[in-house]
């Protein structure tokens, strides 16, 4: 399977520019000696000296100490590949089906376009692992999925995990533009919510609807199906939430649900900007958050105020904090970027690191495969010219798979 | 101002001396060197020309630094700040940026005669962002959306009055090769040309009728309520290098219309030119057009878009640039369909071009975090910081005042905690010609943008006062924070 992996080959740019080499080469290489003068392989582990050897697609060995031999690559560090669990690949893309409030069974997989720019863009910042999923203009948008952000430019090669978790939003995108029908005919439109209310009107109606078709010994159509199964936990509830009042909103949801003994959720609040506000309240309800890029002067979307130390307010009170660029890659934007920040903010560098590598991929259920550097995991790794997530270092090589798909400084 | 003469006198005569003090004060731009001395005992001072200095003083006598170094007297009588724990740098320098105005734009296509000082909000919180992210001087000029622009100013980020906040005024004119909304790059480039064609046959006539004996310049003059000092009401011959207008010696220079004089002051090379280019072909009509009319030697090219690509070109001319917008700009092999990265400040260094940087805004792209992705892309920390600092005050024409820290430049001294480039890096004071004027610790905007407490002036809004309200209410996220924040974006489209 590595060795169809041929869309790139190891670049000789200059170090200062990450190009991607032109010939496409028949064979990856199926063996890599990577030597890093520091290896952060997981949160609060640091390898000194590290000589990482990668085989076939997945690292097999991580030694500390003097190479031995020669290294296929070399830099001053090394981390996992980075995974954003937010991502967006292309700005202009409208990923959700509005014929209906509810798409629960609606899959994102069918319309992605593996050919975009933004996959690319995302890798040279180190991202090799995304979720993307239906954003986020109706109320249940579908099914998100994990995938590579690199490699052949298929659904078979770069799939991690389908059906992932189950997307939806609260506040008022899933309504903006949406009007009541007043004196005109119902007409399609007008059929949507067009208030904060009806939004959680429509999630409440629909899992209601399914739990109760349950009850009764029917059996669920698709869309129910995927309702119960996140009811039931068994996949989480990836729910963008940006203001106070929609954060409340999904966490009184999921309450309400459990209260009722419908079922307990794993709710993931996404863009959850406004999450410092009352952390306790996430502690209560065991939900955890990824969190939006930070804004330049404090307000986001939804015009919720996000600031500086919100991710370590977060993690001060135990909730699992991913953070996210959104898929942004220009500027003072990227996700290496956003970690800066949020340390600046007070996050320590282990959770920092946890934030876009280990938390992300638990919450998407791939911590078996990415996330770490240790043996047995996909050998996807980037390679800084200084300390990782500083505003002085930058990624300077990624392998994704095995592969080294971009860069790959060889002092 | 004779007027203004008058009622000063008038004042001096009816009024207590005090009060005449105050307002001779406001009335002199850029007289605020205070009394008194400091001294700052920094844990490291980075002087950027000299060595770094390891547990130094810094002694500001008047406003001006009168030593530095490890061991250096301290007079007796001076007062003393405690920076032991801090990093001192001298203040960054904002190379041109058109915030901190009502507007950045003014919609007349040639407006040199208009001046940034009357847009200019000294209570603007964009100055209150760029103390907290260590600039102390700020160049100050109109947004590209203009063929010719207003008269920019140089500031200090403090003051209540633009007076107080000067540094150098009428610092230089924008005139932008990038076409303006609604134009085309031919129209653009005739217009630019022909604000020039336009001074000539300005000048050009008032000569003719100076010659025929009429005196129309003069009484306008005099209806527009200008009179001579005693250069001005002298005739001198145009001292431009691009053209000539035979005769202007015999029109007292104070006859000019305000209108035209600033453009005359442009060609004549005495104050700064700069010029936005969009992208590279833009970079060719400045060129032609400043080559044109003799100011190229006081050109900057104010850089965004595909402009390196006409670096040979500007490195030939021996242009110093401004670069705003991002550092990186992607480029798509049309043929190979490859993805490139190409990082500019690179470019014009590898070309031997003197580059500034300019930051997008305080909280993620100030100016040290420009700097620092330049380290990030291999260039030295001192080159880096070159490009924040003394190159800006270079290009703006202020580098015998500020932009380093030594004896005889102002006393402007930006205290950090650590590396400014790093994580631990933040400014916590700020000292401008020897006066303390920023603290983090009492910074309420810092503890909002950082910490998330509620702003000044604002509904407070505590999260534990509806913690049990399970309704939501006041939590409504709308429109309860602080406004004014939406303005540090700059419009220059």
């Amino acid at each position: 399977m590595i060795s169809s992996l041929s869309l790139f080959a190891l670049s000789l740019a200059p170090a200062t520019t990450l190009c991607s080499a032109a010939v496409p080469t028949e064979h990856a290489a199926e063996r890599l000696v990577i030597f890093a003068e520091r290896a952060f392989t997981q949160p609060g582990e640091v390898v000194e000296n590290a000589t990482i050897i990668v085989e076939d697609g997945k690292i097999t060995s991580v030694r500390g100490g003097t190479l031995a031999g020669d290294a296929d690559l070399r830099a001053a560090c090394v981390t996992a590949g980075l995974v954003d669990m937010s991502f967006r690949y292309s700005r202009h893309q409208n990923t959700v089906e509005q014929s209906a409030e509810i798409t629960a069974a609606a899959r994102i997989t069918p319309m992605l376009d593996l050919h975009a720019r933004g996959w690319e863009r995302a890798l040279r910042q180190g991202i090799t692992t995304v979720a993307v999923f239906p954003v986020d203009r109706n109320v249940v948008g579908g099914q998100g999925a994990v995938l590579k952000t690199g490699g052949e430019a298929t659904l078979e090669a770069r799939l991690l995990r389908a059906d992932a978790f189950l997307r939806g939003a609260m506040g008022s995108e899933p309504s903006s533009g949406n009007r009541s029908s007043g004196a005109r005919p119902a007409n399609f439109y007008a059929r949507r919510p067009t208030t904060r209310m009806g939004v959680e009107w429509e999630w409440r109606k629909a899992f209601y609807d399914a739990w109760q078709a349950e009850q009764r010994g029917e059996e669920p159509d698709a869309n129910q199906a995927e309702l119960l199964r996140a009811l039931s936990g068994e996949t989480p509830v990836f729910i963008q939430a940006w203001a106070t009042q929609d954060i409340r909103t999904a966490v009184f949801f999921a309450e309400e649900m459990a209260a009722e003994g419908m079922g307990t959720m794993r709710l993931i609040i996404d863009a959850g900007a406004e999450a410092w506000r009352e952390p306790d309240l996430l502690v209560r309800s065991k939900a955890a958050v990824c969190l939006p890029p930070l804004p330049a002067a404090g307000r986001t979307t939804e015009r919720a105020f996000m600031s500086m130390n919100t991710a370590a307010k977060l993690h001060a009170a135990g909730v699992p904090v991913a953070l996210s660029a959104h898929g942004n890659s220009g500027s003072g934007n990227t996700l290496a970027e956003q970690v800066f920040y949020a340390r600046r903010g007070g996050l320590p560098f282990d959770a920092a690191l946890a934030a876009v590598t280990t938390v992300p991929a638990t919450l998407l259920g791939v911590s078996d495969r990415v996330g770490t550097i240790a043996d047995g995991r996909d050998a996807d790794l980037v390679l800084w010219n200084g300390t990782p997530f500083e505003l002085t270092s930058r990624p300077v090589g990624v392998v994704l798979n095995g592969v080294t798909l971009i860069g790959g400084e060889t002092d | 101002m004779i007027y203004l003469t008058r009622r000063a006198q008038r004042t001096m005569k009816h009024t207590s001396a005090l009060l005449a003090a105050l307002l001779l004060l406001a009335a002199t731009p850029s007289a605020s060197a205070l009394d008194g001395t400091l001294v700052i005992e920094a844990g490291k001072i980075v002087t950027l020309t000299g060595e770094v200095i390891e547990g130094g003083k810094i002694v500001i006598v008047d406003g001006r630094i009168t030593a530095i170094g490890a061991d250096v007297a301290v007079p007796w009588d001076a007062d003393h700040l405690d920076a032991t724990d801090l990093i001192a740098y001298p203040g960054f320098i904002e190379a041109i940026t058109s915030s901190g105005m009502d507007r950045p734009n003014e919609n007349v296509d040639v407006a040199p005669f208009l001046d940034v000082r009357d847009s200019i909000d000294p209570v603007n919180v964009y100055f209150e962002d760029a103390l907290r992210s260590g600039v102390t001087t700020l160049n100050i000029q109109q947004g590209s959306a203009c063929v010719v622009g207003a008269r920019g100013h140089v500031v200090k980020p403090i003051g209540r009055t633009v007076e107080e906040m000067s540094i150098r005024p009428r610092a230089g004119i924008v005139l932008s090769a990038t076409p303006k909304r609604g134009k085309s790059r031919a129209t653009q480039a005739q217009a630019l040309r022909g604000a020039f064609d336009g001074l000539r046959r300005y000048l050009e006539g008032v000569v003719a009728d100076t010659k025929a004996g009429n005196d129309y310049a003069k009484r306008e003059a005099m209806y527009q309520g200008r009179e001579p000092d005693e250069e001005s009401s002298k005739g001198r011959k145009l001292e431009c290098s691009g053209w000539d207008v035979e005769g202007l010696k015999l029109v007292p220079r104070w006859e000019l219309d305000d209108k035209q004089a600033p453009l005359v002051s442009l060609v004549e090379g005495r104050i700064p030119a700069f010029i936005y280019c969009g992208g590279a072909m833009d970079v060719r009509v400045a060129i032609e057009v400043a080559e044109a009319n003799g100011f190229l030697h006081k050109t900057t090219l104010v850089l965004s878009g595909d402009s390196d690509r006409a670096v040979d070109l500007i490195a030939e001319r021996g242009l110093p640039v401004i670069l705003t917008g991002a550092l990186t700009r992607s480029e798509i092999d049309e043929e190979t369909d490859e993805l490139e990265d190409i990082f500019l400040p690179e470019i014009y260094a590898e070309a031997g071009v003197r580059f500034a940087l300019r930051s997008n805004n305080a909280t993620t792209e100030s100016l040290a975090y420009q700097a620092a992705r330049c380290v990030a892309h291999g260039m030295s920390r001192e080159d880096a910081l070159r490009a924040i600092s003394i190159t800006p005050a270079e290009i703006i024409g202020v580098a015998k005042r500020v932009g380093s820290l030594a004896v005889g430049m102002d006393g402007n001294v930006v205290l950090y905690t650590g590396d400014p480039f790093s994580v631990d890096g933040v400014v916590q004071r700020v000292i401008i010609e020897g006066e303390e004027v920023y603290d983090r610790a009492t910074d309420s905007r810092v503890r909002h943008l950082e910490q998330g407490e509620a702003p000044d002036n604002t509904e407070p809004n505590d999260p534990e006062s509806s913690e049990d309200g399970e309704s939501g209410d006041g939590e409504s996220g709308d429109g309860e924070e602080g406004d004014g924040e939406e303005g540090d974006d700059e419009k220059e489209g």
